[in-house]
């Protein structure tokens, strides 16, 4: 459980979190949704305690992080894809790691091989690829085997079968009952992996909510019109009180009324029409639309 | 079997055992594998033990008969001041290391109390430089004396001011390590803190070398202290005692120590 409450970070005379709230609760994945620079990074790297607040309070487990008696073994966490010292190896990175937390040795096999970096422990971490730097930050935070995990844009620099394993785990890790709170900038993504979502942007709360109401929320209803007689279906979709645009290829855009309506307007006044179909607005539209307001609308004193 | 005990259905096979925190114990076994699993502290210490020998060699090998006043215990131990350079290397590393690479966040979330975090590298640094001091500075004296004996008069272990000597040149080892930890953990860069280290420790003196008229304040600069004062058997006037030397060494540790602890309990990581 993590608990975000009032959390506030300013920089000299910039304001990168502001007065945040809002829980990330076990046994699902939650999804930490904002563009890039909207506060996301600051947000977990105060939750793990390594930023300080300027006002607010981050708790996990009902504690601030710094209080925690073995913060590995209650939190996990990737935030960097190269917190680690590019001429140690994974297994001694991971074993320095244990040592602070009283970590099992036998542990480390097993994380390593759960990442699938087994064959390359003892290798030195500088060589490793995007990818596995990546693995080996996702090793770390399960090194503890610990009840919140945190990972900071996770995916970034896996291939396909990466993202994949990634969107897995999350689900796995939460299945088992643990809070797994991800962040990333793509929605599309955290459609496919997350259940519940923190929106933010520009450091404020846009909305926490779960994926499927955020998707049929911000759906955006308009119907796409293709027919002969343009301008009296223009007229007609006037009258009748909605917005409609002619498109460049000579069809027509919609909106404030259902593909229903649509279809008993064109029988009423008797309008041939070749194609009459919903446009589902895309995720990342709605996604763009909901931040863009925040980016213009969002600062508040 | 009947009632379930909640202790038994704990989830994690890593449920604490021992100890209801971590605590100096683990701060300390941290560091030190951290230190013992990079390459550039072996190289470090390479040099320590290479570069101390091989000036010693150099510096006693062609002194012929000297008279009274003559120190071959500080003249045995000349080689140590490119030992301590590279101790000072050792110290800044083992902070400025972390923060370079990032590898700083896994370690302050492992150990987010972080004066013990601090403590613990402290410690680790503290005694893995005085060991080696120790040995390094036992090493050049008798390396020195086996050299001197035969064209220059040589000291015993067993004359007076001997073995303080070489003891507190061994500290002074671990207190320079300890000096650059701070000035490391104060400036967080690897090349700015190297060069205010060397700047402070080997240049400081070059610069006030012309005041030296005036309460000749270069005594004070650590490379002075340790080639007039620590090492020296003889006592040389206007110099600091040894003891005296070695305390301003202290306060210089102390004082870039406890600056460094609270910038790092007040800065974001």
């Amino acid at each position: 459980m993590i608990t975000v409450e009032g959390l506030t970070k300013q920089y000299g005379g910039t304001t990168a979190v502001d007065h945040l709230a809002f829980e990330v609760k076990p046994g699902v994945v939650t999804g930490f949704l904002g563009p890039n620079g909207s506060g996301k990074s600051t947000t977990m790297r105060m939750i793990m305690g390594l930023d300080r607040p300027s006002s607010g309070t981050a708790l996990v487990n009902g504690a601030p992080y710094a209080s925690l008696p073995w913060p590995l073994r209650e939190v996990g966490a990737l935030l960097d894809a190269k917190a680690f010292h590019p001429a140690r190896t994974a297994y001694d990175h991971l074993g320095c790691l244990a040592k602070t937390n009283d970590i099992p040795r036998a542990r480390i096999d097993e994380v390593l091989d759960l990442v699938g970096l087994t064959e390359v422990a003892h290798k030195r971490a500088g060589k490793y690829s995007l990818g596995m730097g990546q693995r080996l930050g996702i090793a770390s935070a399960l090194l503890g085997d610990p009840g919140v995990l945190l990972f900071d844009e996770p995916i970034n620099g896996l291939d396909p079968e990466g993202i994949r394993w990634v969107r897995f785990l999350l689900r796995d890790l939460a299945a088992e009952g643990r809070t797994v709170f991800v962040s990333s900038h793509l929605i599309n993504e955290m459609a496919l992996t997350a259940e519940q979502l923190v929106v933010i942007g520009r450091g404020t709360l846009i909305a926490e909510t779960s994926v499927a109401a955020f998707t049929a929320q911000s759906a955006l209803d308009a119907v796409r019109i293709v027919t002969p007689m343009t301008a009296c279906f223009l007229a007609a979709l006037d009258d009748a009180g909605a917005d409609a645009r002619l498109e460049d290829d000579g069809s027509i855009v919609a909106t404030g009324m259902s593909t229903a309506a649509i279809g008993e307007l064109a029988a009423d006044r008797i309008l041939t029409l070749h194609e009459l179909s919903p446009l589902r607005g895309s995720l990342e539209d709605a996604f763009m639309e909901l931040t863009h307001d925040a980016v213009q609308f969002g600062s508040r004193s | 079997m009947t009632t379930l005990d909640p202790s038994t259905l704990a989830p994690s096979t890593l449920t604490p055992s021992g100890p209801h925190r971590y605590g100096p114990a683990q701060a300390v076994r941290a560091e030190f594998a951290k230190l013992r699993t990079l390459r550039s502290t072996k190289w470090t210490l390479l040099v320590v033990v290479v570069g101390s020998l091989l000036v010693t060699f150099l510096a006693t090998n062609n002194i012929r008969g000297r008279g009274r006043g003559f120190d071959s215990t500080n003249h045995s131990l000349t080689g140590l001041a490119l030992g301590s350079l590279a101790i000072g290397v050792l110290g800044v590393l083992a902070i400025t290391g972390e923060y370079g690479s990032g590898t700083i966040r896994s370690s302050l979330a492992a150990t987010p109390r972080r004066p013990l975090f601090l403590a613990g590298k402290a410690i680790v640094v503290g005694a893995v430089t005085l060991v080696v001091g120790e040995i390094m500075t036992f090493a050049c004296f008798f390396l020195g004396q086996g050299i001197l004996s035969g064209h220059a008069p040589t000291a015993t272990l067993g004359q007076g001011g001997v073995a303080e000597a070489l003891v507190l040149s061994g500290a002074y080892l671990a207190l320079l390590g300890l000096f650059g930890l701070g000035l490391g953990l104060i400036i967080r860069n690897t090349a700015g803190a190297l060069t205010a280290f060397v700047g402070l420790t080997f240049l400081l003196p070059v610069v006030l070398q012309p005041l030296n008229q005036h309460g000749n304040p270069s005594r004070f600069a650590p490379e002075q202290i340790l080639a007039n004062s620590v090492a020296a058997v003889v006592h040389q006037p206007g110099q600091l005692s040894p003891a005296t030397g070695l305390l301003w060494m202290v306060f210089y540790c102390a004082l870039v120590l406890v600056v460094g602890t609270m910038l790092l309990a007040g800065r974001d990581a």
